[in-house]
């Protein structure tokens, strides 16, 4: 038996049966996945140097322990490739600092998927996606990764729909909701640049979202115009809060919000100050509870500054789509984390 | 075919349940919110209705900082040997 395995299952050789039986077993999305086959788990695990018996998670609730090992079963049922485990073991590294509330975010009423963002030399190192069709379909890297998410929680953490998850809707970023960072229409730093990570130490960003939400804008030709438009989605009365966001700008967009010279802090200032509702409207509305109750502010913003708001760069050539994630919560339930992939910067 | 299992299972005895109280005749009743919506005032009228009918004193409410996160084990460790009883709820 693989080392830092508990258990494994003697099936036929036949591939078709092996899906079946991965059904049988409760171990699926819904989706049919890649049978663990005991070769393929061991090809994943080659990718990382620490011994398969590491954990690299835990729930704070139940005490349940995610292995290096468990990780990389789960991601040969997703679909993934050796090289992308890099990015699943930092993904789950960072969930589990407690900021990021690993509990509350993949149980609540919410309905949180976890946005994964990859940036720097390992988006194109394995092939990842960064542009047409950015959140997908299309890409087995992002596809496959941001689904290892999803069944590590379900088949090691057993965040099972209707049992331990409670979300109300659901959301389709549960399945998989994983970008990376486009880099060549990207006017500004990229995030690991900003985070402050070396050179040539690529990250990956892990943000508890609430639904997908499109921002289009195909007649402004102005960095107000654009902007204007985002914040307006941002401060949308069923997602406004004290939580985070993401932005992610189509390059079409970025290059019309960079050229006249604006850097991406002025973007995160602006559409802080913009995104917003009078105190008495949010009052109004009953949702003056939990943050903006605590805050004596004129004016109820989105976020508690221009810091809570993750600005990045994504998408097609063409067309003026860009997206906005809402923090899952109503409040600042989870904190997103960012973790160095394949390097231990601390150590 | 060799499938690895992809779960893993519960570690034995990382949690106990406490042994059932035989009578609430006159017990301490602590309390947590969890700090949603109404959630204290469900706590309260609970409280109230078994005060009214057994008795015991009412502590006051000790609140978490955070709904979706574990409450603290701080706050629980202090809690622990002030009540005999706790009530929690999720008010939304």
């Amino acid at each position: 038996m693989i080392s830092g395995a508990d258990k494994t299952h003697e099936v036929g050789d036949d591939l078709l049966e092996a899906i079946d039986y991965c059904y049988e077993q409760g171990w699926t999305d819904g989706l049919p996945v890649v049978p663990p086959e005991e070769s393929r788990v061991q090809a994943m695990l080659a990718m990382e140097g620490r011994p398969p018996e590491t954990v690299i998670a835990h729930h704070p609730a139940t005490r349940l322990e995610l292995t290096v090992c468990a990780a990389a079963v789960n991601a040969v049922m997703a679909g993934c490739l050796p090289e992308y485990f890099p990015i699943v073991v930092a993904a789950f590294e960072a969930m589990d600092r407690e900021p990021f509330n690993f509990h509350g975010s993949t149980v609540s009423t919410g309905g949180s998927g976890h946005l994964l963002i990859v940036s720097g030399p390992i988006v194109d190192e394995i092939g990842m996606n960064a542009g047409v069709n950015l959140f997908g379909p299309g890409n087995r890297a992002n596809a496959t990764i941001g689904r290892t998410i999803r069944l590590t929680l379900m088949n090691v953490f057993k965040i099972v729909p209707g049992i331990a998850d409670k979300s109300t809707q659901g959301n389709p970023g549960k399945y998989s909701f994983c970008i990376a960072e486009r880099a060549d229409r990207n006017p500004w730093s990229p995030l690991c640049e900003e985070f402050g990570y070396p050179d040539g130490v690529s990250t990956v960003t892990v943000f508890a979202g609430a639904g997908f939400c499109n921002v289009e804008n195909h007649g402004g030709n102005t960095p107000e115009a654009i902007l204007d438009t985002m914040a307006n989605a941002m401060a949308n009365y069923g997602c406004i809060s004290t939580g985070q966001s993401v932005v992610v700008l189509s390059p079409e967009h970025a290059e019309i919000v960079a050229r006249p010279g604006w850097s991406k802090a002025q973007v995160r200032e602006y559409l802080f100050e913009h995104a917003k509702h009078p105190r008495a409207d949010i009052e109004r509305l009953g949702k003056l509870d939990r943050g903006y109750d605590r805050q004596h502010w004129e004016d109820c913003h989105r976020g508690i500054g221009p810091d809570d708001i993750l600005v990045t760069v994504g998408g097609g050539d063409a067309g003026g789509h860009s997206s906005f994630i809402p923090s899952w919560s109503r409040g600042r339930g989870s904190i997103m984390q960012t973790e160095a992939i394949g390097v231990c910067i601390d150590c | 075919m060799r499938l690895v299992d992809p779960t893993i299972p519960a570690k034995e005895g990382l949690s106990v349940r406490a042994p059932a109280l035989a009578s609430l005749e006159g017990r301490t009743i602590g309390l947590l919110w969890n700090h949603k919506l109404n959630g204290d005032r469900l706590l309260t009228e609970t409280a109230g209705r078994l005060q009214a009918r057994f008795g015991g004193k009412i502590l006051p409410m000790a609140t978490k900082n955070n709904a979706s996160a574990p409450a603290p084990g701080e706050l629980l460790t202090n809690l622990s040997p002030e009540c005999d009883y706790l009530i929690t709820a999720a008010g939304d």
